[in-house]
């Protein structure tokens, strides 16, 4: 076994195990879930006829400007005006695919973040907007040396990803590491976390764990 | 001066010109102008010369002049008298060997000498000029090495012989190449080995041989930049391999040498080994690979189990595979040798499922299972046991799951040994002349506690298991696929458990489950078709209610399994008729038109999966007769409340009738269907074409949309009627009326780009132009123009684009004037997107003209004159130009475009600018994006333009999502795509903006915002390491 590694045979969570949006309640997602209970597959052969009361003419007098109904790119992504607020699958879904600084595994499979663990306050009173995103990660063993390393890359992802108006906290969950506190104490400190993210190596660790998380295809 | 002595003259000096003389002595020779005895009388004195140089120079000479010479010149005489001339210089003086071997190869490219010529000239050079590297230059040693390679190749026998006469040879031989350096020669010299060593009785000599070879071995060579040999490493690495592995004598040498540098810790010399190791094992046969057989996997197996490098693993199980592949084609014992050991440590390592050692086990033995029958019996008998001891006593679902994973391997392998039912038929012809294949399969002795164990599995596991079910189910699939291992009765229970997942499981997640199942059901469907229609097709009929009264949608479900299990041709039928059925009940009851559309899209599906089951006779189409014409009748009899007047429903009727026609022979439809489109009206001849004005009633309307289809489906050949003339007269006249509906305009309007492009001859195209309304004929009365005109305009040169006629040219030209037409002009370019989106009428398989360059042609003509009109355009008109440009551009490949693209990127740009025409601004974005893919460097110059347009239309207000969305991928290329330096400047404006998109109202753009915004700060941080 490989000494160097703290926890060199961690269990490793099966991908069709972790926690996805459902469909149903997905009214955006482009492979959204249909009422009718199908997949779709005759999705191409219902006649546009059938489905809208007519089919796109390019020469039916004046469009509309917003001719959205009609052109069947945006139909993917359901009516415009209805807000999909940021939830906490959301969340999950930006920091389960961070990989393990030890591991070529996502924090995800490793249930270093885990889904019920992450939760959203929302703003205190009417007149502010702040929310608060808590995220409390399970390192894999108790002893794990890295469990700051893997707390600032949730943190740096939570910053780049989310917008200004949600604060970010992020801590060891409860019970589950033998110096808690201390970490907590690092994560939790803002000062102490600008002058890690100076630190050229700590940024090269944190950069590769990143890496694998927006895969932007071609 | 004569010849050898200008050569002489020359020979240090001018390279060129001494290699004259030589070229002019063989021309003489040739001509018979000279004689090759006084030749030879001429060049005596320089070789009996008391200077050493003057004989190296007359010997070259000599080389020279017998290398510029064609073949057939000399007799065999002379060729045997110089050869004997040439041995005996062989051996003269330090320098003559090089020369001499040269002028044997030009000598022997002549023609052959007498054999025994070859043993002397051999044993003169082993005796005389061994080693080799005595001569210093690579040059010198290259031409020795050539003659000793030809010797070999074409003097093979006598030397062979030579070597069973003398013990001594083979040292000699052998020892002679020592310490070769050059990679040219070493080429050689493994190619020269390779004969003794696979030919010849080398026993006493096995370790000499392989030290000389595997001396060599890793090669570590590098060729040279611009190398001008071309011989690379590898080429040295396969020779070197072919040597270790050329005969079982070398075997005690190379495996103990290999496995030695196995321990090596550079990866490139394991690969190396792996790959000999895997040569050898092919090569030396089984009985030889049987001695070496355990020590070769306490060896190998490492690297599979403790993967350092997953290409290293992949080798490594490659060559155990062979060993397997080998002994099993040896003795039964010798096998089962080699199997014990693997199998008592896979069980170990079973033990601890799932973990990273338990997976490399289980591949281990798949691979080898997959090895022969007998592999796979005994892996069989020796792991079975163990593992369905462990799964009795598992205590987690993750470990069930580990343990069926290694079962679902050896069922794989089990299949690729002994075959699918469905390969059943093939294989028993091959069972025959090999009695190993008769061998019963282990797999049938666990078959039952195996699909006990899966059944049960899957019954008892919570849904919420899914990563588990989904692998029990795949391994139930692959036991079900299992040649004659289940028997009818056990697949039925496989099936009825599979029904039960896909119709009354519970959903959840994503479905994963339900949709193995039912990909499960489709693949039992194709090894045992009619247990699926004894056993799965009541039950899903019974599911499938015969109207939609009760408000349930259950049955899209339903339908859908059935449209995929009609991908097996023999369960096609049965399905076909069952839902013909379906549909006349659901007819009759008045089911919803949803209900009906689907069960038709259901029929339309499995139809378009098995086309040619369709093909009818001349005379007669059972799927003609008993679905088609019913249906027709049906839909054009139908009264106004019946469901069959749905647009949707009758669109569908009229898709279906298309496939089945399509297929039909010319005549076939000549004498059935040729009259239909418009027989279906009834009407006499003089009068055709219904009216359609001014109030159509419904079923007339009905009857164009079928008619559109059936039109379709006809071969170019048939006579429709009435004639294109009437057709097309009476469809224009349709569209013009005012008061046509939206509806029957467009289907008009399909037709008469159909019968134009598959019905009008090539001869009467003026009436095709004559067609289009005159305010689109002539330049001058553009304005006047109005919707309807332009509907008939373009689907005409639509019809005629499509078949590339000569006369569209004009067409278009006159369409693309019209864009600068104030208010025509807007309804002109919207109509360009016509031309080229997708149609599912006006294709190949209805036998429209399609030529293969319209897009180009349409391309051409479109480019040039919108950017040469476009700049002068004024600013109310411009807009046309884009709108056009993008209705064409967007359907585009990117090569089409690629020509064009410097002039185009500007008007790309300005698409985006556009406010309202969301269309043109998200196809400016895909091109944008192909070209940022393709070649980004044009689009460097724009930079800024680029990226400030992206971001604008990454805002809410006035973007839809789906441009929101596009736009942010493509800025997400940009950094990626174009230079650092270009886009650096814009990095911190682009960070800080898309602050906003971070909190987009929709999830989908703001999960490309994020990836967009990471690739833009990444951009900053990978520039930093840089400086």
């Amino acid at each position: 076994m490989d000494p160097d590694k703290d926890n060199a045979n961690p269990t490793i969570i099966n991908p069709s195990d972790l926690p996805t949006r459902r469909r149903q309640s997905d009214n955006i997602s482009s492979i959204k879930r249909r009422t009718d209970g199908g997949t779709g597959l005759f999705d191409g052969l219902i006649p546009a006829i059938a489905r809208s009361s007519h089919a796109y003419d390019p020469f039916a007098a004046p469009l509309p400007v917003d001719s959205d109904a009609s052109s069947p790119s945006s139909s993917d992504f359901g009516d415009d005006d209805v807000l999909e607020e940021i939830d906490e699958q959301e969340i999950y879904d930006l920091i389960a695919p961070i990989s393990d600084p030890e591991h070529p595994l996502t924090l995800g499979s490793l249930a270093v973040v885990n889904l019920p663990d992450i939760h959203i306050v929302p703003p205190a009173s009417t007149a502010s907007r702040i929310s608060t995103v808590r995220v409390l990660i399970t390192p894999t063993i108790t002893h794990c040396s890295l469990a700051t390393v893997i707390g600032l890359g949730v943190r740096v992802r939570l910053e780049q990803a989310l917008p200004p108006r949600f604060r970010i906290d992020v801590r060891i969950k409860e019970g589950t590491h033998s110096t808690a506190d201390q970490v907590n104490k690092q994560l939790g400190d803002k000062e102490r976390v600008a002058a890690a993210l100076e630190n050229g190596t700590l940024m090269g660790v944190i950069r590769k764990m990143l890496e694998g998380c927006d895969n932007v295809n071609e | 001066m004569s010849d050898v002595e200008l050569y002489i003259f020359n020979y240090d000096k001018d390279k060129e010109e001494a290699a004259k003389a030589a070229k002019n002595t063989a021309r003489r020779l040739v001509e018979k102008d000279v004689k090759l005895l006084s030749l030879i009388e001429s060049i005596g004195q320089y070789l009996n010369s008391d200077e050493a140089a003057k004989r190296t120079k007359a010997l070259s000479y000599l080389a020279e002049v017998l290398e510029a010479l064609p073949p057939k010149t000399l007799t065999g005489q002379q060729r045997n008298l110089l050869c004997d001339f040439l041995v005996s210089r062989i051996a003269d003086e330090s320098e003559t060997l090089p020369i001499c071997a040269r002028a044997l190869l030009a000598l022997d490219d002549l023609g052959p000498w007498e054999t025994e010529k070859s043993v002397t000239m051999m044993t003169n050079i082993l005796e005389n000029t061994h080693p080799l590297s005595q001569y210093k230059l690579q040059s010198q040693r290259y031409p020795v090495l050539n003659l000793i390679d030809r010797l070999l190749a074409k003097y093979r026998k006598v030397l062979h012989e030579l070597h069973d006469a003398s013990q001594e040879f083979m040292s000699r031989f052998v020892s002679y190449f020592d310490a070769e350096k050059d990679p040219r020669n070493l080429m050689l010299v493994f190619s020269i080995l390779l004969v003794p060593m696979t030919e010849w009785d080398i026993h006493s000599h096995a370790q000499e041989l392989f030290d000389a070879v595997f001396n060599y071995f890793p090669i570590t060579f590098r060729p040279p930049p611009n190398d001008p040999y071309g011989i690379t490493a590898q080429d040295l690495k396969d020779r070197l391999r072919h040597c270790i592995a050329a005969s079982a004598d070398l075997a005690p040498y190379a495996f103990p040498a290999l496995l030695d540098k196995l321990d090596s810790t550079s990866m490139n010399t394991k690969r190396d080994v792996l790959q000999a190791l895997s040569s050898c094992v092919e090569n030396y046969g089984p009985h030889t690979i049987s001695l070496y057989s355990v020590t070769l996997w306490d060896a190998l197996k490492f690297e599979v189990l403790q993967v350092q490098d997953d290409d290293l693993a992949q080798e490594a199980l490659s060559g155990l595979t062979n060993i397997a592949t080998q002994l099993s084609k040896g003795s039964t014992g010798a096998l089962t040798v080699y199997l014990k050991p693997i199998a008592k440590e896979a069980n170990e390592h079973l033990e601890d499922a799932p973990t990273k050692q338990s997976q490399a086990a289980a591949q281990i033995l798949e691979n080898i299972s997959a090895s022969s029958t007998a592999s796979s019996n005994f892996i069989f008998g020796a792991v079975l046991p163990t593992l369905f001891a462990l799964y009795g006593s598992a205590d987690t679902t993750a470990k069930r799951r580990g343990l069926i994973e290694v079962l679902n391997g050896l069922i794989r392998a089990n299949l690729r040994v002994y075959g699918e039912w469905r390969s059943i038929d093939t294989r028993e012809s091959l069972v025959t002349d090999n009695s190993d294949q008769q061998t019963l399969n282990s797999l049938s002795t666990f078959s039952s506690q195996v699909l006990d164990v899966l059944l049960q599995g899957l019954h008892s596991t919570p849904i919420k298991e899914v990563s588990y079910r989904l692998v029990a189910l795949d391994t139930l699939a692959n036991l079900t696929k299992a040649r004659n291992i289940l028997n009818d009765e056990d697949v039925s229970r496989v099936i009825s458990l599979l029904d039960d997942i896909v119709l009354n499981e519970e959903s959840y997640g994503n479905d994963d489950v339900k949709t193995a199942a039912m990909n499960s059901l489709v693949s039992v469907a194709q090894q045992k078709p009619q247990l699926i229609i004894d056993k799965a097709f009541p039950t899903f009929m019974a599911k499938l209610p015969d109207s939609d009264r009760n408000d349930t949608v259950e049955y899209v479900g339903i339908l859908e399994a059935f449209a995929q299990m009609s991908k097996e041709p023999k369960v096609f039928q049965t399905i076909m008729v069952r839902l013909r059925n379906k549909l006349y009940d659901a007819i009759k009851l008045q089911a919803s038109p949803q209900f009906i559309q689907a069960v038709l899209a259901a029929m339309i599906f499995a139809v378009k999966q098995n086309p040619t089951a369709l093909v009818g006779t001349s005379t007669e189409c059972s799927y003609y007769e008993e679905l088609v014409r019913p249906l027709i009748q049906m839909a054009t009899s139908a009264i106004s409340s019946s469901p069959l007047t749905d647009p949707g429903v009758v669109e569908l009727i009229g898709k279906l009738s298309n496939a089945v026609i399509q297929q039909q022979n010319l005549e076939f439809q000549a004498s059935t269907t040729g009259h239909l489109p418009y027989g279906l009206w009834g009407g006499t001849e003089s009068e055709l074409f219904p009216s359609f004005a001014p109030n159509a009633s419904p079923q007339q309307v009905q009857l164009l949309l079928i008619s559109t289809h059936l039109l379709a489906a006809l071969r170019r050949d048939i006579e429709i009627r009435p004639e294109y003339q009437e057709l097309l007269t009476n469809l224009k006249r349709v569209v013009q009326s005012s008061q046509t509906s939206s509806i029957v305009k467009q289907t008009a309007v399909q037709q008469i780009s159909l019968v134009i492009n598959k019905f009008v001859p090539r001869d009467k195209l003026s009436f095709v132009v004559d067609l289009t309304p005159s305010s689109l004929r002539e330049s001058e009365n553009i304005t006047s123009a109005n919707n309807d005109d332009f509907r008939i305009a373009f689907a005409a040169t639509k019809g005629l684009l499509l078949r590339n006629a000569p006369v569209v040219t004009e067409m278009v030209q006159r369409l693309l004037e019209a864009l600068s037409a104030t208010s025509a002009g807007l309804t002109a370019a919207r109509g360009f997107a016509m031309f080229l989106q997708p149609d599912e009428l006006l294709t190949k398989e209805n036998y429209c003209v399609i030529s293969p360059l319209y897009r180009q042609k349409l391309f051409q003509l479109a480019t040039s004159t919108i950017t040469t009109q476009f700049p002068s355009a004024s600013s109310a008109v411009k807009r046309n130009y884009l709108i056009a440009l993008s209705g064409i551009l967007r359907y585009l490949p990117y090569t089409v475009i690629e020509p064009q693209l410097s002039p185009l990127t500007p008007l790309l740009l300005q698409m985006l600018d556009l406010s309202g025409e969301t269309d043109v601004k998200a196809a400016a974005i895909d091109i944008l994006i192909t070209v940022l893919v393709q070649q980004p460097e044009p689009l460097e110059e724009h930079a800024s333009s680029v990226i400030s347009r992206l971001l604008n239309a990454t805002t809410a207000d006035s973007n839809p999502p789906n441009v929101r969305s596009r736009a942010l991928h493509c800025l997400a290329l940009v950094p990626k795509k174009l230079k650092t330096e270009v886009v650096i400047p814009f990095r911190r404006q682009v960070v800080k903006r898309l602050t906003e998109a971070l909190d987009d109202r929709k999830r989908a753009v703001r999960i490309e915002a994020v990836k967009c915004r990471s690739q833009w700060i990444e951009l900053d941080e990978a520039g930093d390491d840089e400086e």
